[in-house]
Protein backbone atom coordinates (compact mmCIF):
# COMPACT_ATOMS: atom_id res chain seq x y z
CA UNK A 1 0.00 0.00 0.00
CA UNK A 2 1.55 3.63 -1.47
CA UNK A 3 1.26 6.91 0.29
CA UNK A 4 0.98 10.13 -1.84
CA UNK A 5 0.00 13.28 -0.92
CA UNK A 6 -3.63 14.58 -2.34
CA UNK A 7 -3.06 18.26 -2.83
CA UNK A 8 -0.66 17.73 -5.43
CA UNK A 9 -3.13 15.77 -7.35
CA UNK A 10 -5.51 18.14 -7.20
CA UNK A 11 -2.95 21.13 -7.98
CA UNK A 12 -2.33 18.83 -11.52
CA UNK A 13 -6.08 18.72 -11.88
CA UNK A 14 -5.95 21.91 -11.72
CA UNK A 15 -3.49 23.26 -13.85
CA UNK A 16 -4.70 20.61 -16.62
CA UNK A 17 -7.46 22.58 -16.50
CA UNK A 18 -6.25 25.88 -16.84
CA UNK A 19 -4.53 24.72 -19.80
CA UNK A 20 -7.69 23.30 -21.26
CA UNK A 21 -9.34 26.44 -21.00
CA UNK A 22 -6.00 29.09 -22.48
CA UNK A 23 -6.17 26.12 -25.07
CA UNK A 24 -9.96 26.91 -25.60
CA UNK A 25 -9.47 30.77 -25.78
CA UNK A 26 -6.94 30.78 -27.71
CA UNK A 27 -6.44 28.29 -30.67
CA UNK A 28 -8.86 28.74 -33.93
CA UNK A 29 -8.13 25.61 -35.40
CA UNK A 30 -11.50 23.10 -35.10
CA UNK A 31 -9.05 19.91 -33.93
CA UNK A 32 -6.70 21.88 -31.67
CA UNK A 33 -9.88 22.85 -30.01
CA UNK A 34 -11.30 19.08 -29.45
CA UNK A 35 -7.58 18.72 -28.02
CA UNK A 36 -7.94 21.89 -25.77
CA UNK A 37 -11.41 20.40 -24.84
CA UNK A 38 -9.93 16.80 -24.08
CA UNK A 39 -7.16 18.05 -21.43
CA UNK A 40 -9.72 20.28 -19.52
CA UNK A 41 -11.83 16.71 -19.89
CA UNK A 42 -9.16 14.44 -18.76
CA UNK A 43 -8.78 16.87 -15.20
CA UNK A 44 -12.27 15.80 -14.28
CA UNK A 45 -11.47 12.25 -14.90
CA UNK A 46 -8.35 12.01 -12.51
CA UNK A 47 -10.35 13.68 -10.22
CA UNK A 48 -12.65 11.04 -10.17
CA UNK A 49 -9.88 8.64 -10.17
CA UNK A 50 -7.97 9.96 -6.92
CA UNK A 51 -10.80 10.22 -4.60
CA UNK A 52 -11.56 6.66 -5.60
CA UNK A 53 -7.93 5.64 -4.99
CA UNK A 54 -7.89 7.45 -1.31
CA UNK A 55 -11.33 6.32 -0.45
CA UNK A 56 -11.45 2.70 -1.03
CA UNK A 57 -14.63 0.20 -1.04
CA UNK A 58 -17.91 0.99 -2.55
CA UNK A 59 -17.11 4.77 -3.13
CA UNK A 60 -13.97 3.95 -5.22
CA UNK A 61 -16.18 1.21 -7.28
CA UNK A 62 -18.46 4.28 -8.07
CA UNK A 63 -15.68 6.71 -8.63
CA UNK A 64 -13.86 4.29 -11.16
CA UNK A 65 -17.46 3.48 -12.63
CA UNK A 66 -18.14 6.66 -13.45
CA UNK A 67 -15.00 7.66 -15.19
CA UNK A 68 -15.46 4.69 -17.45
CA UNK A 69 -18.52 6.39 -18.79
CA UNK A 70 -16.92 9.57 -18.58
CA UNK A 71 -14.32 8.48 -21.19
CA UNK A 72 -16.97 7.16 -23.04
CA UNK A 73 -18.55 10.21 -23.28
CA UNK A 74 -15.05 12.21 -23.89
CA UNK A 75 -14.69 9.93 -26.26
CA UNK A 76 -18.27 9.98 -28.28
CA UNK A 77 -17.40 13.82 -28.17
CA UNK A 78 -14.48 13.76 -30.65
CA UNK A 79 -16.25 11.25 -33.37
CA UNK A 80 -18.69 14.02 -33.08
CA UNK A 81 -16.33 16.85 -33.27
CA UNK A 82 -14.66 15.22 -36.64
CA UNK A 83 -17.80 14.71 -38.18
CA UNK A 84 -18.42 18.61 -37.55
CA UNK A 85 -14.64 19.20 -38.61
CA UNK A 86 -15.24 17.21 -42.23
CA UNK A 87 -18.77 18.82 -42.69
CA UNK A 88 -17.05 22.37 -41.84
CA UNK A 89 -14.06 21.66 -44.45
CA UNK A 90 -16.31 20.61 -47.16
CA UNK A 91 -18.38 23.36 -47.29
CA UNK A 92 -16.08 26.11 -45.86
CA UNK A 93 -12.73 24.59 -47.55
CA UNK A 94 -11.18 25.58 -43.89
CA UNK A 95 -11.44 24.49 -40.36
CA UNK A 96 -11.04 28.00 -38.79
CA UNK A 97 -14.07 28.30 -36.26
CA UNK A 98 -13.42 32.29 -36.61
CA UNK A 99 -15.14 31.31 -40.16
CA UNK A 100 -17.99 29.47 -38.66
CA UNK A 101 -20.01 32.09 -37.82
CA UNK A 102 -23.57 30.74 -39.45
CA UNK A 103 -25.69 27.61 -37.85
CA UNK A 104 -26.28 26.64 -41.00
CA UNK A 105 -23.61 24.70 -42.80
CA UNK B 1 10.71 11.30 -0.45
CA UNK B 2 9.32 7.88 -1.64
CA UNK B 3 9.58 6.30 -5.12
CA UNK B 4 5.80 7.07 -5.80
CA UNK B 5 6.00 10.34 -4.89
CA UNK B 6 8.88 11.01 -7.35
CA UNK B 7 6.88 9.05 -9.72
CA UNK B 8 3.83 11.34 -9.33
CA UNK B 9 6.16 14.64 -9.58
CA UNK B 10 7.65 13.31 -12.81
CA UNK B 11 4.55 12.01 -14.52
CA UNK B 12 2.77 15.07 -13.71
CA UNK B 13 5.24 17.40 -15.27
CA UNK B 14 5.51 15.34 -18.65
CA UNK B 15 1.55 15.80 -18.17
CA UNK B 16 2.04 19.91 -17.87
CA UNK B 17 4.94 19.80 -20.72
CA UNK B 18 2.98 17.53 -22.91
CA UNK B 19 -0.16 18.95 -22.54
CA UNK B 20 0.96 22.71 -23.27
CA UNK B 21 3.86 21.71 -26.25
CA UNK B 22 0.46 20.03 -27.98
CA UNK B 23 -1.03 23.19 -27.92
CA UNK B 24 1.57 25.73 -28.65
CA UNK B 25 3.54 23.81 -31.48
CA UNK B 26 2.56 24.95 -35.29
CA UNK B 27 2.41 21.67 -36.95
CA UNK B 28 -1.07 19.92 -35.97
CA UNK B 29 0.80 16.37 -36.63
CA UNK B 30 3.16 17.22 -34.34
CA UNK B 31 0.33 18.57 -31.72
CA UNK B 32 -0.98 14.95 -32.20
CA UNK B 33 1.50 13.01 -31.36
CA UNK B 34 2.44 15.61 -27.94
CA UNK B 35 -1.10 14.44 -27.48
CA UNK B 36 -0.56 10.00 -27.67
CA UNK B 37 2.53 11.38 -24.89
CA UNK B 38 -0.25 12.75 -23.02
CA UNK B 39 -2.28 10.32 -23.00
CA UNK B 40 0.31 8.04 -22.31
CA UNK B 41 0.97 9.67 -19.40
CA UNK B 42 -2.78 9.90 -17.78
CA UNK B 43 -2.52 5.98 -18.15
CA UNK B 44 0.46 6.00 -15.97
CA UNK B 45 -0.54 8.11 -13.78
CA UNK B 46 -3.92 5.57 -13.26
CA UNK B 47 -1.56 2.63 -12.97
CA UNK B 48 0.28 4.30 -10.05
CA UNK B 49 -3.15 5.19 -8.86
CA UNK B 50 -3.61 1.07 -8.68
CA UNK B 51 -6.37 1.40 -11.16
CA UNK B 52 -5.29 -1.23 -13.80
CA UNK B 53 -8.60 -1.45 -15.44
CA UNK B 54 -8.83 2.52 -16.24
CA UNK B 55 -5.28 2.79 -17.38
CA UNK B 56 -5.48 0.02 -19.78
CA UNK B 57 -8.72 1.89 -21.57
CA UNK B 58 -7.27 5.28 -21.22
CA UNK B 59 -4.13 3.36 -23.31
CA UNK B 60 -7.01 1.88 -25.84
CA UNK B 61 -9.39 4.39 -26.29
CA UNK B 62 -7.84 7.28 -25.56
CA UNK B 63 -3.91 6.93 -27.21
CA UNK B 64 -5.43 4.17 -29.35
CA UNK B 65 -8.90 5.42 -30.65
CA UNK B 66 -9.17 9.14 -29.98
CA UNK B 67 -5.35 9.53 -31.21
CA UNK B 68 -6.41 7.86 -34.42
CA UNK B 69 -9.27 9.73 -35.22
CA UNK B 70 -7.45 13.20 -34.58
CA UNK B 71 -4.83 12.22 -37.46
CA UNK B 72 -7.41 10.96 -39.67
CA UNK B 73 -9.67 14.24 -39.09
CA UNK B 74 -5.90 16.10 -40.25
CA UNK B 75 -5.04 13.65 -42.61
CA UNK B 76 -8.49 14.48 -44.65
CA UNK B 77 -8.83 18.18 -43.94
CA UNK B 78 -5.28 19.23 -45.49
CA UNK B 79 -3.17 18.71 -48.44
CA UNK B 80 -0.51 18.08 -46.79
CA UNK B 81 -0.26 17.08 -43.61
CA UNK B 82 2.70 18.79 -42.54
CA UNK B 83 1.51 22.04 -43.27
CA UNK B 84 1.99 24.52 -40.62
CA UNK B 85 -0.69 26.71 -38.62
CA UNK B 86 -1.18 30.13 -39.00
CA UNK B 87 0.24 31.42 -35.63
CA UNK B 88 -2.78 32.69 -33.37
CA UNK B 89 -0.26 34.04 -30.27
CA UNK B 90 -0.62 33.72 -26.63
CA UNK B 91 -3.04 36.22 -25.82
CA UNK B 92 -2.67 38.08 -22.54
CA UNK B 93 -6.56 38.04 -21.39
CA UNK B 94 -6.68 34.34 -22.06
CA UNK B 95 -3.52 33.61 -19.99
CA UNK B 96 -4.36 35.87 -17.23
CA UNK B 97 -8.04 33.94 -17.37
CA UNK B 98 -5.95 30.52 -17.29
CA UNK B 99 -3.58 31.63 -14.19
CA UNK B 100 -6.89 32.83 -12.07
CA UNK B 101 -8.77 29.88 -12.55
CA UNK B 102 -5.52 27.57 -11.59
CA UNK B 103 -4.98 29.85 -8.40
CA UNK B 104 -8.66 30.02 -7.61
CA UNK B 105 -8.96 26.49 -7.60
CA UNK B 106 -5.51 25.76 -5.79
CA UNK B 107 -6.78 28.12 -3.29
CA UNK B 108 -10.29 25.74 -2.66
CA UNK B 109 -8.58 22.67 -2.11
CA UNK B 110 -6.83 24.17 0.79
CA UNK B 111 -9.95 22.40 3.14
CA UNK B 112 -8.71 18.88 1.83
CA UNK B 113 -5.61 16.70 3.68
CA UNK B 114 -2.55 18.02 3.68
CA UNK B 115 -0.81 14.99 4.40
CA UNK B 116 -0.21 11.99 2.81
CA UNK B 117 -3.31 8.92 2.14
CA UNK B 118 -2.87 5.60 1.05
CA UNK B 119 -3.79 4.68 -2.03
CA UNK B 120 -6.07 1.97 -2.19
CA UNK B 121 -6.43 -0.66 -5.08
CA UNK B 122 -10.34 -1.82 -6.89
CA UNK B 123 -10.67 -5.65 -7.11
CA UNK B 124 -11.27 -5.14 -10.82
CA UNK B 125 -14.25 -8.23 -10.34
CA UNK B 126 -16.48 -5.56 -7.36
CA UNK B 127 -15.92 -2.85 -10.38
CA UNK B 128 -17.59 -4.96 -13.05
CA UNK B 129 -20.27 -6.26 -10.88
CA UNK B 130 -21.18 -2.46 -10.04
CA UNK B 131 -20.47 -1.43 -13.60
CA UNK B 132 -23.29 -3.83 -14.76
CA UNK B 133 -25.02 -4.20 -11.52
CA UNK B 134 -25.91 -0.91 -9.79
CA UNK B 135 -24.75 1.40 -12.79
CA UNK B 136 -25.67 -0.35 -15.37
CA UNK B 137 -28.42 2.21 -16.41
CA UNK B 138 -25.69 4.65 -16.56
CA UNK B 139 -23.88 2.15 -19.13
CA UNK B 140 -26.89 1.60 -20.96
CA UNK B 141 -27.33 5.55 -21.15
CA UNK B 142 -23.69 5.38 -22.50
CA UNK B 143 -24.59 2.94 -25.49
CA UNK B 144 -27.81 5.12 -26.31
CA UNK B 145 -26.16 8.28 -26.78
CA UNK B 146 -23.28 6.66 -28.34
CA UNK B 147 -25.67 5.60 -31.13
CA UNK B 148 -27.12 8.85 -31.36
CA UNK B 149 -23.75 10.46 -31.45
CA UNK B 150 -22.70 7.97 -34.54
CA UNK B 151 -26.21 8.60 -36.16
CA UNK B 152 -25.89 12.43 -36.23
CA UNK B 153 -22.08 11.97 -37.16
CA UNK B 154 -23.18 10.31 -40.46
CA UNK B 155 -25.88 12.61 -41.03
CA UNK B 156 -23.25 15.50 -40.94
CA UNK B 157 -20.95 13.64 -43.71
CA UNK B 158 -23.24 11.67 -45.60
CA UNK B 159 -23.12 12.19 -49.16
CA UNK B 160 -24.94 14.47 -51.35
CA UNK B 161 -25.39 16.88 -48.98
CA UNK B 162 -24.01 20.64 -50.04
Amino acid sequence: MTALPIVGFLALSAALVAVGLFGILTRRNFILLLIAIEIAMSAAILNFVYFAAFEGGPVAVMGQSIAIVVIGFAATEVAVGLGIVLALNRVRRSINVAEANELKL
Amino acid sequence: MSVEELAFLALAGVALVTGVAALLVRELVHTILWIALFFIDLAAIYFLLSAPFLGVLQLGVYAGAVTVLLLFGVMVTRKRIFSREAATGLGAVPLALAVVTFIFVVATVGEFPQGQLPVRSVDPSALSEALFGTYGPWLLLLGLVMLSAVSGAIYLVREGRE
